[in-house]
């Protein structure tokens, strides 16, 4: 098979195409179509009623399915081509990727960013999926390839020593090197720039995300582990002060902790507390698909953020763990991929994806559970929005074209 | 890929331990993320789910469902002959959205300002027009309701005020007509989202007044506040029916999504045993003789059927517009209440009080007298029944053989001292030597007593609890009063002595006015205790009798035989006794008259319980009138000029309403020879024919004639043909003139026994006409049909009345 008159280059290529022609996971492919295939029908179910009632949708049931429905296929169709790229493509893109998104983070500030309920969030210069995008998208997605394509290259050991600086310098920088900060420095660096970024707009929520998603690369990549455990202990105690000693936040925990009391006089509390009826009336087996009450104008949005709260109602308990099941697997599925992946690079790629999606269900769902207090997160999949599912999309497609590129078991062992 | 045995990690820096780490890290994220991350929600969801849900789906079925009450309507009451005493009828309240009223809408605006209203006007225009829309609006809907419904219309506007309100009530109980006219406006201005009608019912009295305390009367809630309307409400009011659906948020029905219906059912229909005529007589006599006789505390009649227990009327007084309930019309009450009202003027003037005080205490007597007149007093209230209730007494000595109708004699000495206690006969010499029937028709306190101590205690208790006088009746009136008495224990022992006395001759023991009656009909209609009822028959809405009240034997308490003599002997009350005044030729009444003292030494309540016919009793009556003014300083002369008796002031009037009643049921006249005698001629024609058969004529109705003039045929007669005029009375006829046309002043009758006033009328040329007791001694004329002094034709007949004013109830004293 080897053409022996080619160059090593040629041979290089070649075998990287060869690879690249792998069949994408198929496990993970599905589940990802059953989850959306599941998230579209809840939509058109969650969205209906609220459709058919407000003359600023025209009165129209099928609104927001029509705008959804034409979002995923756009999606699949982004989903494939990705996965059809190698992903080593990204690795070169990673940095242009994460300088658009700083550019377009710093542009949403400016007068070019559109403000929609108190935040500015949106930008609308380049369209790329809709006559609006929240820059913060691009963020994620450009702190997961930078991350992967810069950490994949880490050098294990201790880095060696310039003897162009003063001593004192030298000695600090050695103990840094040391004990493992140095190296993290640069990622630390732009986890703030973005963060800081973001939260003038601000977006709490893509904050978060951004953070756990770039965090879980470095501690894939095996950065030393202490600095986690310190880290976690002073974001939990960052997280505790703000909590309980500023009012926005003792305002939230108020609401979290006995939402029934101010839903009267708030709306969040309102919503939070039309999303427990609604999950507690879906009791076991839930009331049926389509047979949500809570859609009717009692859940706000129920098509958006809580969404999951009118799936809890029509398919009960059983029905979430089913859709929490799916959830899982994909995510253990993404794991495993990450696992198996072919270098450092499509699994940090594959770890910093499946810990963003993780990370977001978990959120959503908690929030609309009440088990936290309440963060504007969409769920994947299921929430109303097309650049958010065709950006999701796209990312199953780099866990995909990740996929093609493991090596399959050996036969018969 | 599957050829491919060993892909190489084509990483820089790749090494063994990096490699492990990152599968190490990453199966820490994989449990982590893919696992643990799921446990919390998993296990939050199980909390609410399946834990809380019953909780929760309790909130939600509570705003999620619209729960619609279907109104059952009421039944309808109807007296005895099936005439609709009260009746239910749909009515509707008219109902603001002040909320939609001030809500102005895009579509709103395109009407007035075009389609492109958006473009060519500024915001502040936009606004603008939105006032002026809404003040629009307003003015319409507050000038056209205002007109209609009759409310202020700064009233309705201020309605429109409150902006958040979506239910604004502007008239409750709007009559179907209007009604109408509102929705033709609703639909002439497309004001649907603004104004919009509810159903309601409407309880109508048509007889409005008529047995309005046996009625009762419902409240704005269509509940039953008192009377029959309280006491059956349940029966009445049926079962509400219930819509419950889904609803949305915004408040629209999701009728495909569940929805359950519970029909209403109808409220039952009530038939009474009342019947309107007989209770407007009772109504009648009662307001007549509280008139006459300067009553001043109301009183109550009760006419009863004393075969079944029927109530055939029953009217308290004072008493109201059933339409109307909170409004005062009964003048008593109203003038007690500006006495007080001028009374406690007077105090805040004078500082004494505050204004404050004033209007609480005035307010207080206010709800009492509404009280007053809501009350049945026939049921509600207890009353000493006095001599009345000597029948009793003599009932149960007669049917225990300690007295004998033939043999029995007392010596009445006009005073006996029981214990420390004189006790007075009414006459203060006393009555002399007595039967039993004088005893009876003299109404003598001793001779009772007497006959009581003869029963002896523990008997005269018996037979009182036989007579159902311990007990309620059990009558459909809710908040049935029962009689006050001593103990049985003291009542029955040695030291009980004295109040076995005084409650032979129905004195210092309260019982209920349909007690007393219940037992006195026990006593004359063959000795049967009968439950007293008003309800006939209860009739569900599709016309099945769901119960029927026929009549209920509560026990046989004395022998026929005993009841046939009792009846007897009370008959002889009537005629040439005490209760004389009571007399209706031709129809046999039997009664006994009471007069009582209430707690109040100065007030007295005079009865009279009265049955006919005697031999066969139809009906039986109880008149009673609480407290006749008296004058100052007297203890038996009413301001009305009339002795406060029950003889003389309710045995009159309760002959009269018997006899009403009896000629309305159709009760057959009996004459005895005596009555026949003194019996009404009718005038016949005798105008053509000659002396003889004229003569013939007059001798066959009764009459006597003298002739003027020297015809032979007869051209003219003084009195005209048709009217009636006492037996044996001397006509005029003219033979061969005209009768002259001579008139004469009519002279003053009252005062004068029977004999002067006939022949004082026949000396002027007047007929004469007796009416009212007719047969004792002492009768004298209380009242003419033509007032004294005007001038009447010569060959008038004058009515006059006749009263005994000398009869009186030997209440007597005890000092």
């Amino acid at each position: 098979m080897k053409p022996f008159e080619r160059g090593e280059r040629e041979i290089r290529a070649a075998r990287t195409r060869q690879l690249a022609r792998g069949p994408v996971d198929l496990p993970f492919l599905m589940l990802v179509m059953m989850l959306l295939a599941i998230g579209l029908v809840m939509l058109f179910s969650a969205s209906y009623a609220y459709g058919a009632s407000l003359s600023k949708y025209h009165n129209d049931p099928y609104y927001f399915i029509k705008s959804q429905a034409v979002f995923a296929v756009i999606g699949l169709v982004v989903m494939y081509v990705i996965s059809r790229i190698n992903y080593q493509f990204w690795r070169v893109l990673s940095i242009p990727v994460l300088l658009l998104a700083l550019a377009t983070l710093v542009l949403v500030l400016t007068p070019l960013g559109v403000t929609l309920g108190g935040a500015t969030r949106w930008l609308k210069l380049f369209f790329i999926a809709g006559p609006t995008y929240q820059p913060s998208e691009i963020a994620k997605l450009g702190i997961i390839l930078f991350f992967s394509a810069s950490l994949s290259k880490r050098k294990t050991g201790l880095h060696t020593f310039r003897r162009t600086l003063p001593r004192p310098l030298e000695a600090i920088h050695h103990f840094l090197d040391k004990v493992g900060l140095w190296e993290m420095f640069p990622y630390l660096f732009l986890l703030l720039l973005i963060s800081a970024l973001m939260l003038m707009e601000p977006h709490m929520s893509g904050t978060i995300l951004i953070l756990v998603a770039g965090v879980s690369i470095m501690f894939a990549a095996g950065t030393k582990w202490y600095w986690y455990i310190i880290g976690l202990t002073a974001g939990g105690g960052m997280l505790a002060f703000i909590m309980t000693q500023t009012d926005y936040m003792t305002a939230r925990i108020e609401t979290w902790l006995d939402p029934w009391n101010s839903a009267a006089s708030s709306d969040a509390a309102y919503q939070i507390t039309q999303s427990l009826i609604a999950i507690g009336s879906g009791g076991l087996l839930g009331k049926g698909l389509g047979q949500s009450v809570q859609k009717y104008m009692y859940l706000p949005e129920p098509y958006n953020d809580f969404i999951f709260a009118i799936v809890a109602e029509e398919l009960g308990y059983v029905g979430c763990l089913i859709i929490l099941a799916l959830f899982a697997l994909l995510i253990i599925r993404g794991y495993w991929l990450s696992l198996h992946a072919r270098d450092r690079f499509g699994s940090l790629l594959v770890v910093g994806i499946t810990t963003l999606l993780a990370t977001q269900v978990f959120l959503n769902i908690a929030v609309v559970t009440s088990l936290i207090p309440t963060t504007g997160i969409s769920l994947p999949f299921f929430s109303y929005g097309g650049t958010a599912l065709i950006i999701q999309l796209a990312e199953m497609g780099i866990v995909l074209s990740v996929s093609r590129q493991i090596p399959a078991p050996k036969q018969g062992s | 890929m599957r050829k491919n045995p060993k892909p190489k990690k084509p990483d820089a820096g790749s090494s063994n331990t990096s490699a492990q780490t990152i599968f190490h890290r990453t199966m820490i994220l994989l449990v982590l993320f893919g696992i643990a991350a799921f446990v919390p929600l998993a296990w939050k969801l199980y909390q609410l789910q399946i834990v809380q849900h019953d909780e929760l789906q309790t909130k939600a079925t509570r705003q999620q469902t619209s729960d619609v009450s279907v109104s059952a309507s009421r039944g309808t009451i109807y007296d005895t002959n099936g005439k609709t005493l009260a009746v239910s009828a749909t009515v509707y309240n008219v109902i603001l959205s002040p909320k939609d009223i001030n809500t102005v809408s895009d579509s709103d605006l395109k009407e007035v300002y075009g389609n492109d209203y958006e473009d060519t006007m500024t915001e502040a225009q936009i606004e603008n027009a939105k006032e002026q829309i809404v003040q629009e609006r307003v003015e319409l809907i507050a000038t056209t309701l205002a007109s209609l419904l009759g409310v202020e219309q700064s009233d309705i506007e201020e309605r429109c005020e409150s902006t958040t309100s979506m239910y604004s009530v502007v008239k409750k109980k709007v009559e179907a007509e209007d009604a109408a006219d509102v929705r033709t406006f609703i639909e002439r201005y497309d004001l649907s989202d603004y104004i919009y009608l509810t159903n309601d019912s409407k309880r109508y009295y048509p007889y409005s007044t008529t047995a309005a305390t046996v009625l009762g009367f419902v409240n704005s809630s269509n509940e039953g506040a008192y009377g029959l309307e309280a006491y059956y409400d349940s029966t009445l009011s049926g079962t509400e029916g219930r819509i419950v659906t889904a609803k949305t948020s915004l408040g629209t029905d999701l009728l495909y999504y569940f929805s359950e219906y519970y029909d209403a059912e109808d409220g039952n229909d009530i038939y009474l045993t009342i019947d309107t005529t007989i209770q407007y007589y009772c109504e009648q006599i009662l307001a007549e003789g509280i008139e006459k006789y300067n009553v001043l505390n109301g009183g109550w009649v009760i006419a009863m059927d004393p075969d079944t227990g029927a109530i055939l009327g029953m009217a308290s007084s004072p008493s109201y517009d059933a339409n109307n309930p909170s409004e005062i019309t009964d003048e008593s009450l109203l003038a007690q209440l500006e006495e007080l009202a001028e009374t406690l003027a007077e105090q805040v003037e004078s500082g004494e009080i505050t204004q404050e005080k004033s209007d609480t205490q005035y307010a207080e007597a206010e709800s009492e007298a509404l009280e007053t007149q809501w009350t049945n007093r026939s049921v509600n209230t207890t009353y000493e029944p006095g001599s009345t209730f000597k029948s009793l007494v003599l009932a149960a000595a007669l049917e225990e053989g300690v007295v004998d109708e033939d043999t029995y004699s007392f010596y009445c000495s006009g005073v006996q001292t029981v214990d420390t206690w004189d006790i007075h006969c009414s006459t203060t010499y006393g009555h002399g030597q007595e039967s039993l029937a004088d005893a009876v028709s003299k109404s003598c306190n001793l001779a009772f007593m007497d006959i009581g101590r003869k029963l002896g205690a523990q008997t005269f208790w018996d037979y009182m609890e036989a007579f159902g006088l311990m007990d309620k009746t059990g009558i459909e009136v809710a908040g049935e009063s029962t009689s006050t008495w001593w103990s049985e224990e003291y009542f029955t022992s040695s030291a009980g002595y004295v109040s076995l006395a005084t409650a032979s001759f129905g004195q210092r023991f309260e019982v209920t006015p349909i007690q007393l009656i219940t037992a006195v009909a026990a006593s004359i209609n063959g000795g049967y205790l009968y439950q007293p009822h008003l309800v006939q028959s209860i009739v569900d809405s599709e016309g099945n009798t769901v119960t029927s009240n026929d009549a209920t034997v509560i026990r046989q308490v004395v022998s026929e035989e005993t009841s046939s003599t009792v009846a007897e002997l009370l008959e002889g009350v009537v005629d040439g006794g005490g209760g004389s005044n009571a007399y209706q030729a031709g129809y046999r009444i039997g009664g006994k008259t009471g007069t009582a003292q209430t707690s109040n030494d100065d007030e007295l309540i005079v009865s009279f319980v009265g049955f006919a016919p005697a031999n066969d009793p139809e009906i039986i009556v109880l008149v009673a009138f609480d407290k006749p003014e008296l004058v100052e300083g007297s203890t038996t002369l009413g301001t009305s000029g009339y002795n406060v008796y029950g003889g003389t002031m309710a045995a009159p009037l309760a002959g009269e309403l018997i006899a009403e009643i009896c000629d309305y049921l159709g009760v057959a006249k009996q004459y005895t020879a005596e009555e026949e005698y003194l019996a009404d001629s009718t005038m016949p024609s005798v105008i053509g024919m000659d002396e003889e058969t004229a003569a013939e004529t007059l001798s066959d109705a009764n009459l006597t004639y003298r002739t003027v003039g020297s015809g032979t045929t007869v051209t003219a007669q003084v009195p005209a043909s048709g009217v009636t005029l006492a037996n044996s009375s001397e006509v005029v006829l003219y033979l061969g003139e005209d009768a002259p046309d001579e008139t004469v002043e009519m002279p003053d009758l009252p005062g004068m026994s029977k004999s002067e006033a006939r022949s004082t009328l026949e000396d002027l040329g007047l007929y004469y006409k007796a009416s009212g007791a007719s047969t004792s001694s002492g009768v004298t004329a209380d009242g003419q049909s033509v007032s004294a002094g005007t001038s009447v034709k010569v060959g008038t007949v004058i009515t006059v009345h006749f009263s005994d004013q000398t009869v009186s109830d030997s209440e007597g004293t005890i000092e």
